[in-house]
């Protein structure tokens, strides 16, 4: 879909650099709707970060005040143990985030690393890794993933966004190797070999630089890939339902405490929810800014 | 406890005014003058029939087979399944029955001698009559599955149950008079009954000598017991072509959410049975039944969790109203007393003092239990009926925290900036274990991991993935604190075998008690084989909780006091909190109104197929 | 072209082949005991301890047996023979209770997606052409929102409105079971009622890639010098319009291809939420009760759903790029 034509940031220098960053703002101003992006996403980076820190422990609640409606004190009401459901909203953010960039880390340096590979070398290894992409690419992960949860219980990010990125690295790695066979063909690639250098020195010097972009890209979209997976498996229910976690919120919520049966408690369904759509709204205003940036022929337009 | 009993009066101003309309019921009536019999309120009278009846099922499989044997059959009790009788909910008498096919009943002094008369009119939806033959089939497949008073296994507690056809409509039954059990009566009679034209051939021609061989204890012995339990795979498995029902109701079609049952013309009481259809709705989350009973669309609910706000607002529904009643099960949080510091009986009972139940069952359970008054073993409903009042003698393990500190210090505890610390000097923490999708236990273990960390506990509540996994690894002891359902009434050694049986070691093998040592084959509690017990000296509750299976009343008054002082002195599971049988109905359509004691029927979960067919059911129009 | 459906059909059938290992390998470490939470749960139904026992002493009967190899060729080998094995619990045949849950699945994800394929064609094409206009710009956002949303968000929406603050349509069954089934307007139209919020549910978050591929498709048209002689000529708008259209749906079979296969993954979760006794709802049920052959037999009859839609779309892919026509698996 896109291509990166990136000559302008392979080309370093510190003239260019200003040049890129003034064309980053102008980027942003052209539509106000992705500063409120970036804006959004550095809020939910701080509250990932700093929130757990800002709230001590034990959580202060309000033993006398199971869900409590919305008021200004407790901008979402409390839920059944007389917490503030704000504060867990913001507490749950750093499990969801930290999976969500677990996942993309691992999405991309499998996926970057194999399709680049893949696309370089071409011959057998890429017929067999792109094999193994296509197997990647079918495998029906939700399924998987709920009967996986039998045996392990995904108790830290980290374990959830490893098996999250195992799971979803085919569509980089594929998009990597076309972008790579293309870029193979040119001139300065063709130079670079005919000087000798060894293949990591190519590979990481040459090829990365350009794709790099697109692959920043795809790991905002692998994000909300994984925070739309971890939550909605915890939503279901199928993984223990309990931690701090807006799937969790959600599950009991729904199921446990008649979220969906009186409208009284439906703030305890919805702050979760209004997180999970705004965290979605401002991966994909930025995402839409950066496609800009980096993908001059759009810009041109 | 709030009881809506304005049904009463409402149900007995609809019979009264339907009783003189009705046909002539062709039914002899005085089929239940018998003393155990059922209908209370005078003679028979007609209810108001038609419509359809809606209500509640959980696990509906629409390719499931009509066979009241297969573990999630479309065959459903009372509806379309029946027994012989039903058994009463009874605060602490197991052996009361609403009658099912069976009409009289006839129980010898001894205990050893059971007679049963079928209803004369009792008839297989196909229209054949049910009778001693059906009677004799069912208890032979109750063999191969071992249930109730049918066990092989020699020298078990009423294995050799007897039985003889004296004639077409009569059976009697008799228990070994060497190794009896109380239960013997109640497992006859709450024994399913199957068409023998339909589930006879299934057996073994054979399988009388099979019985008789199986009773030895030679090789000869385990290959006809093993032979027995192989027809019982076959039974599980079978796929009647259709659904044979002596129940009042015939199962029409299924789809996977609901279930039609039409009314069966051949039932012996059909002159009782008001709704011409019944409609089981499927459900798969609590949150699907509080839908439907807002909306005002089931006629009546069994018992499921409901929160606080949706309990109200069903209440606030015109039509609806809830009943709640006793419920002979009770939720406590158990111990692993192989975990230190947890076989210290000072801490278990600093914990006893530091949790607020009250606040607890606010939190998690408010319409389905209320917080335990102090730890017995046996709810509190029925703890005076047991032990009488040596109830005053129990420490209620009131809130008090000081008392709590006392107790932690005895066990070498102390606290260092406010949090509390074992005598190594590692924190004290307390991991609470309990199943997924229970949501009363694990908003109860949040609560109480809440309250332990305020106090200066480190507690935090940990899940296993579904009950099937909390259950394996509970019995391997990989829980230190976990909940445990207790006091299982009404059967005394029901209640205690949930604490002083195979989880603490004390395990029944051919009929004889022997006792593992903690840690090994399911003893998970881990407690010591015999605790001190004030004014009692030595107590074995193993071996007294065995004893309640065999031993008379006024022991079994003796044993239940001693046990009650035992669990409350030595706490291997702090009572949290009895359940309440909270059931709604809705007066639009039905009058729905059962006694008591029949809203909750030993091993039937909807009720209404029963009450139903007992006639406490009617239509308003 | 065939050589290439081969090659696919190969791959499809490895990929089974990992599932399947998979899902035996899981089984086999699975902790929990299917016999002892039957127990308890009888318990809880209010079944006296001895009740319970008895009733779950057969279940015993039908556990596995023999050493993991010896399970694991048996498991392959009756597969192999189309035998998925029965319900632990129903005792039922899987294939049976596979067959009936799939209709409910199926169905309803393919109406969903087809409609969501209308929708976004429609819509795709009107961006592409206004792409400079505000309004084609809102309707691209929307594209790129309405696919960074969860299916079970918009789910959970649809159901806090349409089932909980303005309680119109039910959250919960498939069908009244007082109408006879059959083609009758009654049980249809019973049908239709409990399939709106799935069905919107599956539209609206399938709709997002359709626009946006539509639009990107239409783009590329555009570029096409056959439009502009056509513009140049003063040729008629709806012709344009009709020749834009057909010449850049054809990739869109594709997405459609791949989106019914997401569709169908992500239906557990919409089958959760309007509790619609679906494929994804079997499996979570048989999950919850280590119902292990019902699990299997159903994460398998996913997979090969996804494997086949996948195939499809590669199908699709090879027609329409003629590029890839010729070359065959070279590029």
């Amino acid at each position: 879909m896109t291509s990166p034509g990136m000559v302008d940031v392979t080309t370093k220098g510190p003239s260019m650099r200003r040049n890129f960053w003034r064309g980053v703002w102008r980027v942003m101003l052209r539509k106000p709707s992705r500063l409120f992006g970036v804006a959004l996403l550095g809020l939910f980076i701080f509250m990932a970060t700093l929130g757990p820190v800002l709230y001590g422990r034990p959580l202060p609640r309000d033993p006398d005040n199971f869900f409590a409606p919305p008021s200004l004190q407790h901008p979402f009401g409390t839920d059944f143990q007389g917490f503030d459901v704000l504060a867990l909203v913001v507490i749950g953010s750093r499990y969801v985030l930290l999976t969500a960039l677990i996942t993309a880390i691992v999405t991309i340096v499998l996926g970057a690393s194999i399709g680049l590979f893949a696309g370089y070398r071409r011959g057998r290894l890429d017929a067999v890794l792109m094999r193994i992409t296509d197997i990647n690419l079918t495998i029906p992960g939700i399924p998987i993933l709920l009967v996986l949860s039998t045996v392990w219980q995904f108790a830290s990010p980290w374990e959830m966004g490893l098996v999250l990125g195992l799971l979803g690295w085919g569509a980089l790695a594929r998009a990597v190797r076309s972008q790579t066979l293309s870029l193979r063909e040119r001139g300065f690639i063709e130079a670079a070999r005919g000087l000798g250098l060894s293949t990591p020195h190519i590979v990481v010097r040459e090829l990365l630089p350009p794709i790099a972009p697109y692959i920043a890209m795809n790991l905002l979209m692998s994000m909300i890939l994984a925070v739309w997976a971890q939550v909605g498996l915890f939503f279901l229910g199928v993984m223990p339902v309990i931690g701090e976690n807006w799937g969790v919120m959600l599950n009991r919520a729904v199921f446990d405490f008649g979220a969906m049966t009186t409208a009284s408690r439906l703030p305890y369904m919805l702050a979760p929810l209004l997180a999970l759509l705004l965290l979605t709204v401002a991966i994909v205003l930025v995402v839409d800014a950066m496609d800009e940036i980096f993908n001059p022929r759009l810009r041109e337009e | 406890m709030k009881v809506t009993r304005i049904t009463a009066t409402l149900a007995a101003f609809a019979l009264a005014l339907t009783a003189c309309g009705g046909d002539d019921g062709d039914d002899a009536p005085g089929a239940d003058d018998n003393g155990n019999g059922a209908a209370e309120e005078g003679d028979e009278p007609e209810v108001q029939r038609g419509g359809a009846y809606t209500t509640i099922i959980t696990g509906l499989h629409a390719t499931a087979p009509p066979n009241p044997y297969n573990p999630d059959g479309n065959s459903f009790a009372g509806y379309n399944s029946v027994r012989l009788a039903w058994v009463k909910n009874h605060p602490t008498s197991p052996t009361e029955f609403y009658p099912g096919l069976a009409s009289e009943w006839e129980v010898t002094d001894d205990n050893l001698e059971l007679t049963v008369t079928l209803h004369p009119d009792a008839t297989w939806s196909d229209g054949t009559p049910v009778t001693a033959d059906d009677v004799v089939v069912s208890s032979n497949i109750a063999y191969t599955r071992g249930s109730g008073a049918f066990i092989l296994d020699p020298g078990a507690a009423g294995a050799a149950s007897d039985i003889e056809v004296i004639d077409d409509k009569t059976v009697q039954f008799t228990q070994d008079p060497e190794n009896p059990t109380r239960e013997f009566v109640n497992g006859i009679m709450n024994m399913i009954i199957v068409p023998a034209h339909i589930y006879g051939d299934l057996l073994p021609d054979d399988f009388d000598e099979l019985l008789q061989a199986a009773r030895g204890e030679d090789d000869a012995a385990d290959d006809a017991r093993e032979a027995i339990s192989e027809a019982g795979e076959d039974v599980v498995s079978f796929a009647p072509e259709e659904d044979i029902s002596a129940g009042p109701y015939v199962l029409e079609r299924i789809n996977p959410s609901e279930a039609l049952l039409v009314r069966n013309e051949h039932f012996h009481n059909d002159h009782l049975v008001a709704p011409d259809q019944v409609i089981a709705r499927n459900y798969d989350g609590n949150e699907q039944v509080w839908d439907y009973l807002q909306a005002g669309e089931l006629d009546s609910s069994h018992f499921v969790a409901v929160p606080e706000d949706v309990v109200q607002q069903i209440e606030a529904r015109p039509g609806n109203e809830a009943s709640r009643t006793y419920s002979p099960v009770v939720a406590g949080l158990a111990f692993n007393q192989t975990y230190e510091p947890f076989d210290d009986i000072n801490v278990r009972r600093a914990l006893a003092y530091i949790i607020d139940r009250e606040q607890m069952v606010a939190v998690s359970t408010p319409d389905g239990g209320t917080a335990a008054t102090t730890t017995s073993g046996i709810h509190q409903e029925v703890v005076g009926e047991w032990i009488g009042d040596t109830v005053g003698d129990l420490d209620p393990y009131a809130v008090d925290l000081d008392r709590a500190a006392e107790e932690l210090e005895a066990a070498g505890l102390s606290e260092e900036n406010g949090r509390w610390v074992l005598p190594d000097g590692d924190p004290f923490s307390v991991p609470i274990q309990v199943p997924g999708g229970f949501s009363d236990w694990i908003a109860a273990g949040e609560n109480i991991a809440t309250q332990l960390n305020e106090f200066g506990i480190d507690s935090e509540i940990r899940t296993s993935p579904d009950f099937t996994v909390y259950q394996e690894e509970m019995t391997n002891g990989e829980y230190p604190v976990g909940f445990w359902l207790i006091g299982l009434g009404p059967s005394p050694y029901n209640i205690y075998q949930r604490l002083y049986g195979s989880s603490n070691g004390w395990e029944v093998l051919a009929g004889r008690l022997s006792y593992n040592e903690p840690g090994e084959s399911g003893n998970w509690k881990g407690g010591p084989e015999t605790y001190d017990v004030e004014g009692h000296g030595e107590v074995n509750p193993g071996e007294l909780a065995h004893e309640l299976r065999t031993a008379d009343e006024e022991r079994t008054h003796e044993i239940m006091t001693i046990l009650a002082q035992t669990t409350n002195e030595h706490l291997p599971v702090i009572q949290m909190w009895d359940y309440v049988n909270t059931q709604f109905s809705n007066t639009d359509r039905f009058i729905t109104d059962p006694p008591d004691d029949a809203r909750r029927v030993t091993g039937v979960t909807s009720l209404a197929g029963i009450w139903i067919q007992q006639g406490w059911v009617t239509a308003v129009n | 072209m065939t050589r290439r459906l081969a090659g696919q059909l190969v791959r499809g059938l490895v990929m089974v082949w990992v599932v399947l290992t998979f899902t035996f390998v899981i089984i086999s470490i699975m902790p929990g005991d299917p016999v002892g939470a039957a127990y308890e749960n009888l318990i809880q139904q209010g079944y006296s301890p001895d009740q319970a026992a008895a009733e779950t002493a057969m279940m015993h009967r039908f556990q596995p047996t023999g050493n993991i190899a010896e399970q694991y060729l048996e498991y392959m080998g009756s597969l192999a023979r189309f035998d998925l094995g029965q319900s632990m619990y129903t005792r039922v045949d899987v294939g049976d209770m596979l067959l009936d849950a799939a209709k409910w699945t199926v169905i309803p994800v393919l109406l969903g997606t087809i409609l969501s394929f209308g929708l976004g064609v429609f819509i795709g094409v009107y961006a592409a052409i206004k792409r400079s206009s505000k309004l084609g710009d809102a309707l691209t956002m929307s594209g790129s929102l309405l696919r960074g949303i969860p299916d079970f968000v918009v789910g959970l929406i649809l159901a806090a409105i349409f089932a909980t603050l303005w309680p119109v349509l039910p959250r919960s069954g498939a069908v009244d079971i007082l109408y006879e089934p059959g083609f009758n307007l009654d049980y249809i139209l019973s049908l239709g009622y409990h399939a709106i919020l799935p069905v919107a549910t599956y539209t609206i978050s399938a709709y997002g890639g359709f626009i946006l591929a539509m639009k990107s498709s239409v783009v590329t048209v555009l570029g096409d010098d056959f439009i502009l002689a056509a513009e140049l000529r003063g040729m008629k708008r709806s012709i344009i319009f009709r020749y834009i259209a057909r010449n850049a749906i054809l990739p869109l079979f594709t997405v459609f291809a791949l989106s019914v296969a997401a569709v169908f993954s992500g239906a557990i979760f919409i089958e959760r939420i309007f509790n619609y006794p679906g494929l994804g709802m079997l499996l979570i049920n048989s999950i919850g009760r280590r119902d292990i052959t019902v699990m299997a037999g159903a994460l398998l009859l996913i997979t090969i759903a996804v494997i086949i839609a996948n195939i499809i779309a590669d199908m699709f892919y090879s027609v329409i790029d003629p590029r890839i026509r010729r070359a065959g698996e070279r590029v």
